[in-house]
């Protein structure tokens, strides 16, 4: 049975979130403040499938929480939960490491559906997860795209893309330079995909907004730049020089798999 | 974030204001030292220097209220929205379990009464908001006639019992004299319910609440709501009765509010020619309200 923490002080709507999350077969913890939280995730920290985080609780708040947990190596699939929502609250989540984002008053049904999408990537996640132990123990010490056949055959949608010495895993959401494994959360992995996708050509923030993200009103769009400056971090070897991933002057960003050297 | 550029622009205008003055003093005294002789024009030049060190300082002044003013604003609409969004989001996530799934009757019952506590909520919100501008200055008439305290104080606190799911003897009510004061019905009522809601909202989870009537010197009946909350800073006992004004720090976060109830308060003491303070020893001492209104002749 999956496990779902569900951070909420508003006492009326953890007890109907329990109703219904209990009702759809999950089995629900709540807590009352980000603190307990930490500790809860502390304790156990694989025991929870999902985490549903409320913004404005007593103490630390969500957006703390959030990047607290992120940093402390917690990569449960999170989503928060909150009245706030303007765009820059909704990307201020998304900067702290949320994977999904709903503003009350919600719809139940989508609140549901959106906490299956986040289960159904967890548990690709795990399933992939096994695989590469499995992957490990048969070409131990082998460079990592040369193991591909046996990840085939266990996990079919294999969706990686590989450039230069680096790999993308969106379905670990995992960065992979040379033996180093950097874990993505799953906006960076959607940041990421949607330049791939656009390999070469320049896509404006605006654009990222929307497709990514799905806001379309007017926002402060730099909120993207933070985004790109932490993959650049993982990829780049020189974060100040980037040659993956270019800033196009005045538009947003472009993204080259095999950059052409000019030394 | 905001919060921290709101200081910096603060600071920033009273850097530019001070420096402004002292440019024009240091021009000033200048000009002084060489002009000592022509008396008039001396004098005239005192003159004009304090009107441009007067307007600078008003300036300044005017401009760094507006910065607080606009931050207590943001926040007032951040509380609000958070206060009316959960109860209605707490309403609909109900409906839709209702709607959509199997329920048997005792939750159905459950539910049906999570739903009444939520709107009653939302009603107090809004009552709230609108009742600010009701009790704000030059504004709507009072309705007076002679009212009995106890009897106003005895509803509120059978309504914060019953809201608050506190039993009898944490909320005790100690009266006084009877007699009776000149007011507006709705809006004592309000005041006295409000000191009340906010005693027992801040008390945490073990509520010991006193409410105490006495009259004083023949012309006056004070109100007294104590409690044994977090308590107040000294600093603070003013500012808690201003628009918007919440105290700054965890406990604002833990205890959820729009900032008006206090200001309803004042505004309903001033209007009935009484008065409303806070008393508190600090942090960690509980506090004591004080509502006086003046007693019917």
């Amino acid at each position: 049975m999956s496990r779902i923490l569900v951070v909420e002080d508003e006492k009326h709507l953890a007890e109907g979130l329990r109703f219904n999350l209990e009702a759809e077969g999950y089995q629900v913890q709540i807590v009352e403040t980000g603190e307990a939280a930490l500790e809860v995730l502390n304790q156990q920290p694989a025991a929870f499938d999902l985490v549903v985080l409320d913004v404005m609780l007593p103490g630390k708040d969500g957006f703390t929480v959030m990047s607290e947990m992120r940093q402390a190596g917690q990569y449960t699939p999170t989503l928060m939960l909150t009245a706030r929502g303007h765009p820059e609250d909704v990307l201020k989540g998304f900067e702290a490491g949320a994977d999904d984002y709903l503003t009350k008053p919600f719809e139940l049904s989508i609140l549901i559906a959106r906490l299956r999408g986040l289960q159904r990537r967890g548990d690709w996640l795990r399933a992939s997860l096994k695989s590469s132990g499995n992957r490990e123990g048969s070409s131990s010490g082998e460079h990592a795209a040369s193991a591909e056949p046996v990840e085939a055959v266990t996990a079919p949608q294999t969706d990686r893309f590989s450039f230069g010495d680096k790999a993308v895993e969106f379905d670990l959401l995992e960065l992979r330079v040379g033996d180093q494994i950097f874990p993505l959360t799953l906006m960076e992995a959607n940041v990421l995909r949607y330049l791939i996708q656009h390999e070469g050509k320049p896509v404006s923030r605006r654009k990222m907004l929307e497709e990514v993200w799905g806001l379309h009103e007017d926002t402060d769009t730099r909120a993207i730049d933070n985004f790109i400056v932490r993959l650049r971090r993982y990829i780049e070897e020189d974060p100040t020089r980037p040659r993956h991933l270019r800033t196009v002057r005045g538009v947003g960003y472009r993204f080259v798999a095999s950059p052409v050297e000019k030394n | 974030m905001f919060v921290a550029g709101r200081r910096k622009s603060i600071a920033f205008f009273i850097a530019l204001g001070a420096g402004l003055i002292l440019v024009t003093l240091l021009l000033y005294i200048g000009w002084v030292l060489l002009n000592w002789h022509t008396g008039i024009l001396v004098f005239l030049s005192v003159l004009l220097l304090a009107i441009i060190v007067s307007g600078v300082v008003l300036n300044t002044t005017f401009l760094v209220r507006e910065i607080r003013r606009n931050a207590q604003h943001d926040a007032f609409i951040n509380a609000v929205t958070h206060e009316l969004k959960t109860p209605v989001a707490s309403i609909r996530l109900y409906l839709q379990t209702l709607l959509t799934r199997e329920v048997d009757e005792a939750k159905r019952a459950e539910f049906y009464h999570i739903m009444l506590e939520d709107s009653d909520r939302l009603l107090s919100t809004i009552e709230q908001v609108l009742r600010t501008g009701r009790v704000g200055p030059s504004n709507r008439k009072l309705n007076v006639a002679p009212i009995d305290l106890a009897d106003v104080v005895e509803e509120c606190l059978a309504r914060a019992r019953m809201l608050h799911h506190v039993p009898v003897e944490s909320l005790n009510y100690a009266a006084g004299p009877a007699v009776k004061i000149m007011g507006d019905m709705d809006e004592v009522r309000a005041a006295v319910s409000n000191l009340i809601d906010n005693a027992v909202k801040y008390s945490g989870p073990e509520v010991n609440v006193t409410v105490e009537t006495a009259n004083l010197d023949g012309k006056y009946i004070s109100l007294r709501v104590k409690d044994h909350g977090p308590g107040i800073p000294k600093t603070e006992l003013k500012q808690i009765f201003k628009r918007f004004y919440r105290v700054s720090g965890p406990l604002a976060t833990r205890v959820k509010g729009t900032g008006l109830g206090l200001y309803i308060v004042r505004s309903v003491a001033k209007r009935h020619g009484g008065r409303a303070w806070a008393e508190s020893e600090g942090p960690g001492h509980g506090s004591t309200f004080v509502l006086q209104l003046p007693i019917a002749k």
